[in-house]
């Protein structure tokens, strides 16, 4: 892996996957808000894109101006190829761990 | 409703605020998002909250993805490569043009090994007296009368230090000095020596650390002594010396109670030894001493040193000084002084004073020096920057062509700024090397044995150096590489700069006067002190020197070495005296006359009956001393035309037959003689009143008469006929010559000047 995700970074790139072609600064803001219950301030989300753009796991694009934007358009991002293999790989390692979890210990925790 | 809400936009201003600060390509993207954003807020936190949160947003989305960039097309402009690339191209330039580059090398070296010989000797110099703790603390008293030279003296009467301190409540720690000069003898072993009676307190004002022995009570005991550790070695070798007994000629035998730690450093009182003040008092009951004890008016005996209090002030003390000052010395007692109190920050390198304790240049020679330093390097500076700017037709092409490809005028200038520091870094490389040769050189210089100059090449002189080159580098170079930078890229490429705006650069023209000036200057004030000086040592002194050698007696008998000596054929004459004239030094004492009430005091020479034939001192009355009658020389006295007025004699007739006695041993002096005013003291000192006294005790010096066909063979034989008579020590003579130029070349000898008068 050339570039290490960071937590947050990994979410927003997830983020930008899921909501592929449709995704920009606020979309995913309201997507963290909603779906992880978690507060999130909307430059921080638009850093963590720029900083994807900078290493080169999403790419993006001028897009439409709907919505209230008084004709500013959106920037959309659209995850790469660099972009879902590194998902993968985190994804992997990831499962990895779980795996060497034996099965007894989280049990309880059900 | 929903048209209701349409109607609130967000701030306009924040809106525009986000505008001025970010980055264009991206502020659609953010504005629109925020606006998106403000409507929900609105929805969640009516109207007020949601404008206050959409102002918080702007504000945080100031970041360096944000910020508006900067309007070079440079985005990641990397200066360490630039650095590289200007010394490669800086080395390539220099190789390529190797004449312009050895011209200027060798230029600068030289200049610039001067400039590292005064960096040393100004380092040298101000390292005195820096591992002193108090050093702030600790202060002397000076002193300044009205009569002789317009000098400060360092010493002052021995009684101010108890006078004042009983008066003046914020002085502790007072140590007096006494100079102690003399041959210390232990078993067979001589050693001639300078030091100091001083005072136990000595151990508590300064940092001097004994390795041996108690400071408490090292020097409480009369006839105590400390030695410097090398000092020590010398005549005790491995052994313990403390209780060992030394004896010092003519001033009795001394215990040794202590041994000093090597000074860390140097400091501004030359000594080797101390010894306790309290023998002072057993040797003046002897009479081998004099000291002026309780005499206001004797001040050039002692030296005393203090540590001022927290809370007091030296405007304190100079405001008892002066009511001390009204009290003692008024317009009575005719003996006017002006006491002053000196900080030891000050003293070496500080103003010029009399009866120093110690070596040390005065501070505005190293100011000189700092200056001529500065002189010497902005003439090659100006050299290089001369040559470059006239070479600067030839770089034209390089500035148009880097112009085009997008160098900016900071990153040309940076660039032709690192080929002079490359090239003044290459000068130092050889000066370095000329220095293996000027440091012997300069420590070799009379001046520098006077001063005890130590150029020591430490890591902070290399550092001082390397930063030096540097700065020389830069100065150099900034004004052709702006010159170069603002050239106009298209006309520098077509060749359009004229000729004319190429030579007639006007600053060339200014560097290149001002650069004849200086050398003109430094050329002649060196030829004028060179004249000065040959001025100095021709002059009419009103005696006799040619081909006379003065002996230092070290303590040895000189009737003894007087009839060893007058067996040699080429030795003519032979007197006696306890200081040579024009050294600067003088003795003096105290004298009082039957009719006057008050004594004073007045210089005197002590001499034989030979002194006035030898030196061709002419009497204007009475007769010289009378040959082989000691008793009767003994209570005579010659005087000079000047102390006629002072010891109110109309005319030199009258004075003979006159008594003065002498204030120290009651003797009675008979004036037998008058002799003409000769200079006796530094040739730029009014002549003063002078006696001439028979006392063989005192002398100091052989003063021998050669034929001197050659000078060197007679030299070597008296070396053999000393070497018979003391083996212990090695003779010192010199011609009188030789003595004057020591003592002038400690004002004179740093220019360099071969003195043709040199002739032993």
């Amino acid at each position: 892996m050339q570039y290490k995700l960071g937590e947050f970074e990994e979410i927003v790139l997830l983020l930008v996957a899921a909501q592929h072609g449709e995704a920009y600064g606020l979309s995913i803001t309201r997507a963290i808000e909603k779906e992880l219950q978690r507060s999130v301030t909307m430059s921080s989300v638009h850093t963590a894109l720029y900083r994807l753009e900078e290493k080169g796991f999403v790419a993006s694009h001028i897009g439409d101006s709907e919505g209230n934007r008084r004709g500013r358009r959106k920037r959309v991002f659209v995850i790469t190829a660099v972009g879902k293999k590194s998902l993968i790989e985190a994804r992997e390692a990831r499962n990895h761990i779980w795996n060497m979890i034996p099965k007894f210990v989280l049990e309880f925790a059900k | 409703m929903k048209q209701q809400q349409e109607e609130i936009l967000p701030p306009k201003r924040s809106d525009k605020f986000l505008e001025r600060y970010c980055y264009k390509p991206i502020f659609d993207s953010i504005s629109g998002d925020l606006m998106e954003r403000f409507d929900e807020y609105l929805e969640l936190h009516g109207e007020k909250k949601a404008r206050r949160k959409y102002w918080i947003d702007v504000i945080r989305f100031m970041n360096r993805h944000t910020l508006k960039r900067s309007n070079s097309n440079v985005n990641n402009y990397n200066p360490f490569t630039m650095f590289n690339n200007y010394f490669k191209v800086g080395f390539r330039n220099l190789l390529k043009n190797k004449s312009f580059t050895a011209i200027n090398v060798l230029g600068l070296s030289v200049s610039m090994a001067v400039c590292l010989i005064i960096i040393l000797i100004i380092n040298d110099q101000t390292s005195y007296d820096n591992f002193q703790e108090n050093a702030d603390k600790i202060y002397r008293f000076t002193h300044e009368t009205d009569e002789g030279l317009n000098l400060k003296i360092a010493t002052v009467p021995e009684p101010l230090a108890n006078t004042i301190s009983n008066r003046f409540a914020g002085i502790d720690k007072v140590v007096n000095f006494h100079r102690l000069n003399g041959e210390l003898l232990h078993e067979g072993k001589a050693i001639d020596l300078q030091g100091y009676y001083t005072d136990p307190a000595l151990f508590d004002l300064f940092s001097y650390k004994l390795r041996l022995g108690n400071p408490a009570t090292a020097l409480s005991e009369p006839f105590s002594i400390v030695l410097k550790e090398d000092i020590a070695r010398k005549f005790f070798k491995e052994e313990d010396p403390i209780g060992k007994t030394i004896k010092i000629d003519g001033r009795g035998t001394y215990t040794v109670t202590g041994v000093l730690e090597k000074l860390p450093g140097k400091t501004h009182i030359r000594f080797e030894v101390f010894a306790s003040t309290s023998s002072l008092q057993g040797l003046e009951e002897q009479g081998t001493h004099i000291r002026g004890k309780g005499n206001r008016e004797s001040p050039n005996q002692t030296w005393t040193y203090f540590e001022l209090l927290n809370g007091y002030s030296v405007e304190q003390l100079n405001a008892s000084l002066n009511e001390l000052e009204k009290e003692f010395y008024n317009e009575d007692s005719e003996f006017l002084v002006d006491f002053e109190v000196q900080a030891m920050t000050n003293i070496t390198p500080g103003p010029l004073y009399g009866n120093q304790i110690g070596e040390g240049m005065p501070s505005f020679f190293i100011i000189g020096f700092g200056v001529l330093a500065a002189l010497i390097i902005i003439c090659a500076a100006f050299n290089y920057t001369n040559l470059s700017a006239a070479r600067a037709i030839t770089r034209t092409k390089e500035v148009g062509v880097r112009k085009v490809m997008g160098a900016r005028r900071i990153q040309l200038t940076i660039q032709f700024v690192v080929e002079s520091v490359i090239l003044s870094l290459l000068a130092l490389v050889l000066s370095m090397a000329f220095l293996a040769f000027l440091v012997p050189a300069f420590e070799n210089l009379q001046m520098s044995s006077v001063l005890n100059w130590q150029l020591k090449l430490d890591a902070k002189a290399y550092l001082q150096f390397f930063g030096f080159a540097v700065l020389v580098g830069i100065v150099t170079g900034i004004f052709p590489s702006l010159y170069l930078s603002s050239f106009n890229a298209i006309s520098a490429m077509k060749g359009l700069l004229s000729k004319k705006k190429l030579s007639g650069w006007a600053l060339r023209k200014t560097l290149i006067v001002s650069q004849f000036v200086i050398s003109i200057v430094l050329i002649a004030s060196s030829m004028l002190v060179y004249k000065q000086i040959i001025f100095m040592v021709d002059k009419d002194y009103g005696y006799t020197k040619e081909n006379i050698i003065n002996i230092d007696l070290q303590g040895q008998n000189y009737a003894i070495l007087k009839t060893e000596l007058e067996k040699l054929p080429f030795v003519e004459d032979i007197t006696a005296s306890n200081i040579i004239p024009n050294t600067g030094i003088s003795n003096s004492m105290d004298i009082w006359k039957e009719t006057e009430e008050e004594s004073f005091n007045i210089n005197y020479f002590s001499v034989d009956d030979r002194y006035l034939d030898m030196l061709g001192l002419e009497l204007v009355a009475g007769t010289d001393f009378k040959k082989d009658a000691d008793s009767y020389n003994r209570q005579s006295l010659l005087i000079n035309e000047k102390a006629l007025s002072s010891l109110g004699f109309d005319s030199a007739r009258d004075a003979i037959g006159g008594q003065v006695h002498s204030e120290a041993d009651s003797t009675v002096f008979n004036i037998i003689g008058v002799v003409k005013d000769y200079n006796y003291q530094i040739v730029y000192m009014d002549i003063q009143p002078l006696l001439i006294r028979y006392e063989p005790e005192s002398y100091q010096f052989a003063q021998v008469k050669i034929l001197g066909y050659d000078l060197t063979d007679e030299m070597a034989t008296i070396d053999e006929v000393w070497d018979e008579f003391d083996p212990n020590n090695e003779l010192i003579a010199k011609t009188y010559q030789g003595q004057q130029d020591e003592f002038n070349s400690f004002f004179f000898d740093w220019a360099f000047m071969p003195l043709p008068y040199k002739r032993a």
